[in-house]
């Protein structure tokens, strides 16, 4: 009884799931040419277990190439596509008949469908998929009928990238297998990266699917990370495997980005389930999908404005920071400190930052190190300078600000970051060794050594008052004017005090000449005359012996000579008085009064 | 009359302690690093003090500490022009031409021989001429007067003959119109004007000689290079 029982719910149950299944028949497009392919798609929902292969009418205008089952399970509800892939062979309207489909002991069929088939594009006006639905034939028959679908387009909300690659899916939504590649920016300037996304979209199964990715000219690429997803597109679910890279220009100028190619092959692995279920009966096929080419117009960045700090990044949103490994340290030993620019984008190609020197630290730079890595479909860099830096000397001391700058795409413009100073203190060395060398030059002294050079401190104070000798500069010319009046005064001194004493003597003989009487009152004037005027002293000099003097003092030969006469006149005056010819004391004093004229104008 | 006495008096102090105070702040500014506020403050101080070697130095030392090497060359200078004995100012300035490229003791003369010849100011070997030519007029006078003391006479003079070689040599200097490059780069071109063709670069704390002037240009000669042509002239500092 139990075991009638259970045969008869099973029977129920399947009398029940028998009613539930249905089975479509579509094609991809109703017009095509005879170098086009078209998809015949057959549906059968609700049927699980063993199932027969559909019966397909015969199809004289097709030769069928390629055959394919997927399977699948959602919630219960199984549903089973096989998929054919049929060549045309004739031009004109074809018409593929009711397929068949009998699963347990029912036969299910579906509508003819219509096909036009052109001998070029020219003649298609626009294809349209169009569909047919069958249900068990005690249900009766659903005419196949072509759904025209308006052209989708992606949410506007989506960045650039995203909207470009969902846009181009949408206008290829006709087709099982797609690749498309789109980029972030058509127009980047030097050093900005820019990605470069390659989906390869699909419908229906395949494997063994080699990739080879797009080639590149005058600009670098490097992988940025792969990801799945999804998209509905015209009512289907599509899958896509994305690759992603990472674009960078070198150079200002054209760059091409080649085309991406997926080799992949329809139907089933020989080692999938459905091969196993229907015992390897599948037609596999390899096919080729490739994404479109396009070129790149990489901008030079601008001149104006850029900053000495400007090491050739190029993007939105760095962050910059600076790092001492440590803020206390002893005189000659090691600081290392670290800076870190973090930011989108590829910061390998930028330059090294320039660390500025250090007054009273010897700076040994290390190699800068980056990294970058890929979230969200983003990359983002960092790199990281590190110098050590060795204080020669203890004090306090501080770290100036590191300034390091972008240009940023959206603004136009250079932007500058700068780290924060750090103070450091630098206490006196302990070490008791021969210690560090700076290079400077070798220590005079034993145990001293010369750890660098720096300017020496302030003056605390004003200068001295300025020395005497600055004064004396500062009055130069009340100088001149004193040395003016002593020079004067000494010359007239001594030129003048001369000229008088000569004066003086003259006139004295010349007083005493007029007063003498005798021959002696005059020999007395003249010698006196002589001996103060040209320091020639008679009374001890023989005649001859004078004249000599007196040519010595300039005296010309014939007031010598004249002289001469009135001296042997006063001798013979004097020594023989009243010997004929001599001359009277008057006759002889104005005789002298006209030699020693003679002589005060010659003598020097 | 006190009053005004007193009041002169308590101004003069308080000019004083100003100047005081003043210094002291800007080596406070100094002593924390804020060498652009100390910078201020001395050249404020350079106004009432216009001839002082010190001011002249911590302005100096204020460049130097910014990084403007040219500049603190131009004011070490100066000072060294006013105080050539001082030690830290000479140097500071061997420092800061030696940043540049330059020697302060040209090459192949010994250190010795140019602090002998730099022993003094300018104003002080005219000082010394005056002082010598007094000594000079002095022995003459005595020579003339008491035909006494004439070898020192003589010496004196053969003193003062060389002091006015000395003098002269200072002054043939002090007449050359030296400059420093203070821009980090100073471009020397063909003829007064961007558009001659520039010739050379000159960077910073360079020394120059400036024979003429025209508009905003100077013609300068590098002396270490031995290079002529024009200079902008925001790009030198005049000594």
């Amino acid at each position: 009884m139990k075991k009638f029982l259970l045969s008869f719910v099973l029977l129920t149950l399947a009398v029940w799931a028998g009613a539930q299944v249905s089975v479509t028949a579509r094609v991809d497009k109703t017009n095509l040419t005879l170098d086009d392919e078209l998809t015949l798609t057959v549906e059968v929902n609700g049927a699980s277990g063993n199932m027969v292969m559909p019966q397909l009418p015969s199809l004289p205008a097709f030769n069928v190439y390629s055959r394919e089952v997927q399977r699948t399970s959602i919630n219960g509800k199984t549903s089973t596509v096989f998929r054919y892939t049929m060549l045309p062979r004739f031009v004109g309207n074809a018409t593929i008949g009711a397929i068949q489909f009998t699963y347990n002991g029912k036969t299910y069929k579906t509508d003819p469908i219509s096909v036009s088939i052109y001998r070029n594009a020219q003649g298609i006006s626009q294809s349209r998929p169009a569909s047919s639905s069958a249900k068990a034939v005690s249900s009766g028959n659903y005419d196949s009928a072509a759904v025209k679908r308006p052209r989708e387009t992606a949410d506007p909300n989506l960045p650039p990238l995203e909207r470009d690659l969902a846009n181009q899916a949408y206008a290829r939504g006709d087709e099982n297998y797609f690749l498309v590649a789109a980029v972030s920016d058509k127009n980047p300037y030097v050093n900005e990266a820019v990605t470069l996304a390659v989906r390869f979209y699909y419908n229906r199964p395949f494997y063994d699917a080699p990739y080879q990715k797009p080639t590149v000219s005058n600009i670098f690429m490097e992988d940025a990370g792969s990801s799945q997803g999804t998209q509905s597109i015209g009512g289907n679910l599509y899958r896509y495997e994305e690759q992603r890279y990472l674009l960078t220009g070198a150079t200002p100028g054209q760059a091409t980005i080649g085309p991406a190619t997926v080799r992949y092959m329809t139907g089933s692995s020989p080692l999938s389930v459905v091969d196993r279920l229907f015992g390897g009966a599948i037609v596999n096929q390899e096919q080729t999908a490739q994404s479109a080419p396009f070129t790149l117009t990489v901008r030079a960045l601008p001149a104006n404005g850029k900053p000495g700090s400007f090491y050739g990044a190029v993007g939105t949103g760095f962050t910059m920071s600076a790092q001492a490994d440590r803020t206390r340290v002893e005189a000659g030993e090691a600081v290392t400190l670290t800076v870190t620019v973090k930011g989108p984008g590829n910061l390998k190609s930028t330059a090294d930052l320039q660390f500025p020197a250090l007054d009273g630290f010897k700076m040994y730079p290390a190699q800068a190190v980056s990294d970058s890595s890929v979230a969200n479909g983003r990359i983002s860099s960092t790199k990281v300078f590190k110098t050590v830096l060795v204080p020669a000397a203890s004090g306090i001391y501080t770290i100036p600000a590191v300034k390091w700058s972008y240009f940023d795409p959206s603004s136009r413009t250079y932007k500058t970051l700068q780290t924060e100073p750090i103070s450091l203190t630098v206490s006196p060395s302990t070490k008791t060794d021969t210690g560090f060398d700076f290079g400077a030059a070798a220590a005079a002294a034993a145990g001293i050594q010369t750890l660098g050079q720096d300017i020496a401190y302030l003056k605390t104070d004003h200068a001295p008052a300025p020395s005497v000798l600055v004064t004396m500069s500062t009055w130069r010319m009340l100088n001149w004017i004193l040395l003016a009046v002593l020079a004067a005064s000494v010359l007239f001194a001594s030129v003048g005090r001369k000229s008088l004493a000569s004066k003086r003597v003259y006139t004295s003989a010349k007083s005493r000449l007029k007063k003498a009487f005798s021959p002696e009152a005059v020999s007395e004037a003249v010698s006196d005359y002589l001996q103060q005027r040209m320091h020639i002293s008679t009374g001890s000099l023989p005649l001859k012996a004078i004249l000599a003097a007196l040519a010595k003092h300039g005296i010309t030969p014939a007031t010598v000579e004249a002289f001469s006469l009135l001296w042997q006149r006063l001798d013979v005056a004097r020594f023989a008085p009243g010997t004929p010819g001599t001359l009277s004391a008057q006759e002889l004093a104005h005789q002298a009064l006209d030699i020693l004229k003679l002589l005060e104008e010659e003598a020097q | 009359m006190k009053r005004i006495l007193l009041t002169v008096l308590l101004l003069g102090f308080a000019a004083a302690s100003w100047g005081q105070t003043a210094l002291q702040q800007a080596e406070g500014y100094y002593r924390e690093g804020k060498f652009s506020a100390a910078l201020g403050l001395y050249e404020k101080e350079l106004k009432n003090t216009p001839n002082d070697p010190y001011v002249y130095y911590n302005i100096g030392n204020c460049y130097f500490k910014m990084g403007s090497k040219g500049l603190a060359a131009a004011n070490y200078y100066r000072a060294f022009k006013l105080a050539p004995r001082d030690s830290d100012i000479r140097h500071n300035l061997t420092l800061a031409l030696a940043a540049g490229g330059e020697r302060l003791v040209p090459a192949g003369v010994p250190e010795v021989l140019h602090k002998a010849f730099f022993y003094l100011s300018y104003q002080e070997v005219q000082g010394l001429t005056f002082l010598l030519l007094w000594l000079f007029c002095a022995l003459g006078s005595v020579w003339l007067l008491k035909r006494k003391f004439k070898r020192v006479f003589l010496t004196s003079a053969v003193i003062l003959l060389l002091c006015g070689g000395w003098l002269y040599a200072r002054y043939t200097l002090e007449q050359a119109r030296l400059a420093v490059v203070a821009a980090p780069v100073a471009e020397v071109r063909s003829g007064p004007g961007a558009n001659f063709p520039a010739s050379a670069s000159v960077p910073q704390g360079h020394l120059l000689t400036v024979q003429d002037t025209k508009d905003d240009w100077y013609e300068v000669i590098v002396k270490s290079q031995g290079l002529k042509g024009w200079v902008e002239k925001n790009a030198v500092e005049q000594i």
